[in-house]
């Protein structure tokens, strides 16, 4: 009763004091990034970048259509109109650019446009050469080799190879405005304030701590025209600062509640919003020492885990056991044959078959590297020791190194060499958006440190050949099928321990209206509105 | 007197240098790399030593320091790897944050302080010394980060009265004044303990003199009492005040953490974080001269009140 | 930073310090309010120490389905932390953890301090402008700042911890100790000592140290609350003690996300560290009024 009254008491306060700072319609995030992601066009902070700056103020060619929840987003014409491959030669791609789009300094989107931005990312020699935003982008875009412009609204794209995923690369490349840049010569400068042709433009910034966006009602598609006239973005790295900012009213929708508050966010009349979508949180192994390189111990450990366990108790049902590199129901996940169910005694019968009678003879010590907290890690030290408590249970011993979140990143990107030598388990949590995300840049003997991130290493020709051939595959359908059998291939290699697929939890007011939450890391916030 | 500031001014300059040295070395030895906190796992080799080129990252250590040092003299603190901005500039406006903090903090903390103090020594041995004093012993003990949970707790989650985080830079004087009240408590404690203790001490020490004990004896007006004791109490309590003003200033990295108020010490937090080290840098340096400085003016008005205090 | 004044007795009974260690005692008997914060000092040490013993369950052991139950639980007197653990048996071990990172830079500092700070202010000239000037750069800090600063330099982990700490507070210590040194240097009776032949080493043991160690010892245990409060506040920060090791500031971080849920049980090692903090400081003060030290 003095919650409500409380409530009541505070609600007529913040409505007397508020002075009327708020135009109606406006939508207030919380999201789990410490700062506001870079706003000059190739964005940082990784997904969240994309989801809350990169993709509301600037657009891609090719666009992912998230406007339902049953089904993975499918690529659909962003500022191109159309695209395919040239008949004659199948390492070129002709764009058709949509016409009548205009940035949101009012200068005309064109092919120059593209080819400026292309240039801003790849050539080190143009003037508008973006060293921060190419950084983060351009490993994304290594099918992208040149960009020619065959006229106003036509663009020619060069591949280095054959390969089917250039539409999922140019999904990552949104386009800037060159008027824009032209008038401030600098990219700092362009990012206070930056101009691309999305349903949202930048009003007002304020660094590390707000980023408030006005609703772009010239947007050339009228059925995404935003319905809410303002988003603020505010950084909140602490789960419970969050937390307490939702339930003051300080803002309308927050990223990632903390999994115990859940309940009692539902009981408080707070919406909560999950979807399935393309993240793995596991852990990667070494695979050329022990105790990983034996794939009893690997299977045994995937049998060891209590997956409901974690997704049910600990987590408040915001996430799904995973028993593979994608989820269950997704079109790669295919039939492979180990389920991985929760099962200690087939993991200590596996584990004796291979010689390790769960007493004197175990295997070799595992030494985990985790992180202490980070984007997309859910809760990593609480799910990292009941892990290691599953494991003990079993026969395998674990000791973990919990890092701090960038260290993590950067150890990763290393290998199992230099400081990570006495590591041979990593846990990071990864999407696998499309294929190279998913499989490419780890199951692929090319893909080695520094190319890219199969330090385990995984190297398996069947694997090779299988992806090879997905790359040349320009049907979706076969495509999809063809990793589905890499996927059981993976799944039956158990070079990670499989854990658990994050369902993106959100809460809301319930006067946040409109919003369908995608299978995706993204979000359309074009439909959703603020009521009354 | 002028000739002792002066001395101490001269002084301080090899204090700010070592203290420099000092920042820069803890900041450079630290583990970890700062530009793979801001580029993406899978950036290539080849982008990561383009970045570390245009940071100066890849020049050794003293030659990296001696630029450094050469641009701060100048009132350039470089570049924060993280945001892109002038560091000076994110000091700037964190420093005002944290300044208003340590304003409004320390005035709840020197008027309860002295107060409290005060009217623990006035009845001492009498139940309200007792209470006074077992206030003050509170306020000395009590974590501020675990009463700031309490005051969330209480005020935030249970009353829903005050806003739990940040600083509402757009609601109005109100509204920053509310989203003070919380932060500007828990930061409050300590410091009220300290000088209530120190209060109460020094008017004791002076009151329990035998000339004030004879003069009380004889019936001397209390107000005449009372501004005997201030005013010779006034140098150890100026020195704890100044002391305190300058741990609520840099000390506030746990009130700003447990309230993400966007002061210093939540910059500072974040930068760790990110090991953003032009950003470290930038912001302990700043904070250590602004302590080196306040010491410097307490010490100053300390022998300036009473000049037989002057210390070699 | 102000003036120490040395107990009133130093004059009359210089050449006798032993008794003035009896009066201490004396006095200390005869205050109440330290003797109860002692005695309960004593027992959050012994049950520190005896955590294996009485610990009723295991530190780490959680039953994740039981995580954050109530006070009053009936296997979990204290309730469960938020993997399922036993509060109570975190709390007992924690204060090991908590203890030792407290109390530890502190002793360090005494020791280290109190030699720095006597050789300073008996040798005087350019040894002592060494010193203190090295000193000054490091107070330069307030002691939180260079805390978290060192520490987000080394690395979390127990001994980064007490390594920083250390740090922080050796500075302080060198100087009340330089400056007790540098009274008593000047006392008439040391002259006097100096003047009848006696060696470096009499004089310092005799004179220096009984009258310095009194001053330093009282300041050295009121800096022990705020060395806790540090301690745990870099756990806090996650920049101190890792999980899954049982620790108070650790433990407040940890089941910060969890006050929504069940406001008391993270409430819990606050509480310790706030009583643990408390108990040293009214025997600090019981201390310094029993040796009549004033700073």
């Amino acid at each position: 009763m003095t919650r409500f009254i409380g409530f009541l008491v505070a609600a007529v306060l913040s409505l007397a004091l508020a002075g009327g700072a708020w135009a109606e319609g406006t939508l207030r995030i919380g999201m789990t990034a410490a700062d506001i992601p870079y706003t000059g066009g190739q964005t940082d902070n990784g997904f969240e970048g994309f989801r809350f700056v990169g993709y509301q103020i600037y657009e891609p060619l090719i666009n992912w259509d998230l406007s339902r929840s049953d089904k993975l987003p499918s690529l659909v014409p962003g500022l191109a109109e159309s695209w395919e491959v040239s008949k004659s030669d199948p390492k070129k791609w002709i764009f058709k650019l949509r016409r009548n789009v205009k940035f949101h300094d009012g200068s005309a989107f064109n092919a120059d446009a593209v080819l400026f931005t292309f240039d801003s990312i790849k050539n080190k020699q143009a003037a508008q050469f973006d060293q921060y935003g190419s950084a983060q982008i351009s490993w994304r875009l290594s099918a992208l080799k040149a960009m020619k412009k065959l006229d106003d609204y036509t663009i020619e794209l060069e591949t280095p190879t054959v390969t089917s995923f250039v539409p999922y690369q140019i999904v990552y490349m949104v386009i800037v405005s060159p008027a824009q840049w032209n008038k401030v010569k600098d990219w700092r400068k362009f990012a206070e304030q930056p101009s691309g042709t999305g349903p949202f433009k930048v009003a007002r910034f304020v660094p590390r701590e707000r980023l408030e966006l006005d609703a772009n009602k010239g947007y050339w598609d009228p059925k995404r025209t935003p319905k809410v006239d303002k988003v603020v973005l505010l950084p909140m790295p602490e789960p419970t600062t969050r937390l307490a900012a939702l339930r003051s009213g300080q803002v309308d929708w927050i990223e990632v509640p903390p999994p115990d508050s859940i309940a009692q966010l539902k009981g408080g009349g707070f919406q909560i919003v999950t979807n399935k979508y393309p993240h793995n949180w596991g852990h990667i192994l070494r695979l050329d020492k022990e105790p990983w390189n034996n794939k009893a111990v690997r299977k045994a450990a995937n049998y060891a885990i209590d997956r409901v366990g974690i997704c049910k108790s600990l987590l408040n049902d915001t996430c799904v056991p995973g028993t593979g590199v994608v989820y269950k129901g997704h079109p790669w996940f295919g039939n492979p044959k180990e389920t991985y169910d929760y099962d200690p005694a087939k993991a200590k019968e596996i584990l004796k078959a291979a010689g390790f009678d769960g007493a004197s003879k175990r295997p070799a010590r595992a030494v985990a590297l985790i992180s202490t907290s980070g984007s997309g890690q859910m809760l990593p030290l609480a799910m990292n020791e009941l892990i290691q408590k599953n494991l003990k249970d079993v026969g395998i011993d674990v000791d973990l190194h919990p890092i701090e979140w960038n260290s993590l990143t950067q150890r990763f990107r290393i290998g199992f060499t230099g400081e990570n030598a006495g590591v041979n388990a990593l846990n990071i949590s990864f999407n696998f958006l499309e294929p190279f995300s998913g499989f490419g840049r780890f199951f692929h003997s090319k893909s080695v440190p520094p190319t890219s991130v199969n330090i385990m290493p995984f190297v398996s020709p069947e694997s090779d050949k299988l992806l090879d051939e997905a790359e040349k595959t320009f049907d979706l359908a076969k495509q999809d099928a063809i990793l589905a059998k890499l996927h059981e291939l993976v799944v039956d290699e158990a070079p990670w321990i499989f854990v658990a697929h994050d369902l993106n939890p959100r809460a809301m007011t319930a006067k946040v209206k409109g919003f369908v939450p995608p299978q995706s890391w993204f979000v359309d916030l074009t439909q959703v509105s603020v009521a009354k | 007197m002028w000739r002792y500031v002066g001395r101490r001014l001269v002084l301080a300059i090899p204090t700010l240098l070592g203290a420099s040295i000092i920042v820069f070395s803890m900041v450079h030895l630290a583990p970890g790399d700062p530009i793979s906190a801001i580029l993406p796992v899978d950036a290539s080799k080849e982008q990561i030593d383009d970045i570390k080129k245009a940071y100066g990252f890849d020049k050794p250590l003293p030659v990296q320091y001696l630029k450094w040092l050469g641009r701060v003299v100048q009132g350039d603190l470089g570049k924060s790897i993280a945001t892109r901005r002038a560091v000076i500039l994110d000091v700037r406006d964190s420093l005002a944050n944290s300044l208003v903090l340590a304003v409004s903090s320390s005035l709840l903390a020197f008027g309860g302080g002295i107060a409290l103090g005060l009217l623990a020594a006035f009845r001492q041995g009498r139940a309200l010394d007792k209470v006074a004093s077992a206030m003050a012993v509170i306020g000395v003990s009590v974590p501020h980060y675990w009463a700031g949970i309490i005051l969330i707790i209480v005020f935030s989650v249970q009353l829903n009265w005050l806003p739990a985080m940040g600083a509402s830079s757009d609601g109005g004087l109100i509204e920053y004044l509310r989203h003070m009240t919380l932060p500007t408590i828990a930061l409050a404690l300590i410091p009220l303990g300290v000088i209530a203790r120190v209060a109460r001490s020094a008017a004791l020490d002076i009151l329990n003199q035998e000339f004030v004990l004879a003069l009380r004896a004889k019936g001397l007006a209390h107000r005449r009492v009372f501004s005997h004791v201030v005013k010779n109490a006034a140098p150890q309590i100026i020195t704890v005040l100044g002391l305190q003003f300058g741990f609520q200033l840099g000390g506030s990295v746990l009130v700003e953490a447990v309230f993400s108020w966007p002061g210093t010490g939540y910059l500072l937090n974040l930068a760790i974080f990110q090991r953003d080290m032009p950003v470290l840098q930038g912001v302990i340096l700043v904070l250590a001269t602004f302590f080196v400085l306040l010491n410097l003016l307490v010490d100053v008005l300390q022998t300036y009140i009473d000049p037989r205090i002057a210390r070699h | 930073m102000s003036v120490i004044a040395l107990p009133q007795e130093l004059s009359i009974v210089g050449t006798a310090p032993m008794s003035y260690w009896r009066t201490v005692a004396w006095r200390l008997s005869r205050d109440r309010a330290t003797l109860v914060a002692g005695t309960l000092l004593l027992l959050i040490a012994l049950s520190a120490v005896l955590a294996p013993w009485i610990a009723p369950h295991d530190p780490s052991a959680g039953a994740i389905r039981l995580r954050l139950a109530a006070v009053g639980t009936p296997t979990h007197v204290l309730g469960t932390d938020e993997q399922g653990r036993d509060m109570l048996s975190r709390l007992l071990w924690g204060g090991r953890m908590t203890l030792v990172a407290g109390l530890t830079p502190v002793v360090v500092a005494f020791l280290v301090g109190t030699v720095l700070g006597v050789i300073a202010g008996y040798t005087g000239g350019l040894v002592n402008t060494l010193v203190m000037r090295t000193m000054d750069i490091f107070y330069a800090f307030p002691a939180v700042l260079l805390a978290i600063a060192i520490s987000g330099a080394l690395g979390p982990g127990l001994p980064n911890t007490l390594i920083s700490l250390s740090i922080v507070f050796i500075p302080r210590v060198v100087r009340v100790a330089e400056s007790a040194t540098v009274q008593v240097k000047g006392l008439e009776y040391v002259a006097a000592a100096k003047a009848s032949g006696a060696s470096v080493w009499q004089i310092l043991r005799h004179h220096l140290l009984a009258n310095v160690l009194g001053p330093v010892l009282v300041f050295a245990s009121t800096q022990v609350s705020l060395s806790i409060i540090l301690a745990a506040g870099l756990s806090f920060l996650g920049l101190g003690v890792t999980p899954p090791a049982a620790e108070w500031g650790l433990m407040l971080n940890t089941l910060r996300q969890s006050i929504y849920v069940n406001a008391v049980v993270p409430a819990l090692p606050g509480l310790a560290i706030f009583v643990t903090s408390m108990a040293f400081n009214l025997v600090s003060d019981g201390l310094r009024d029993a040796m009549e030290i004033r700073t």
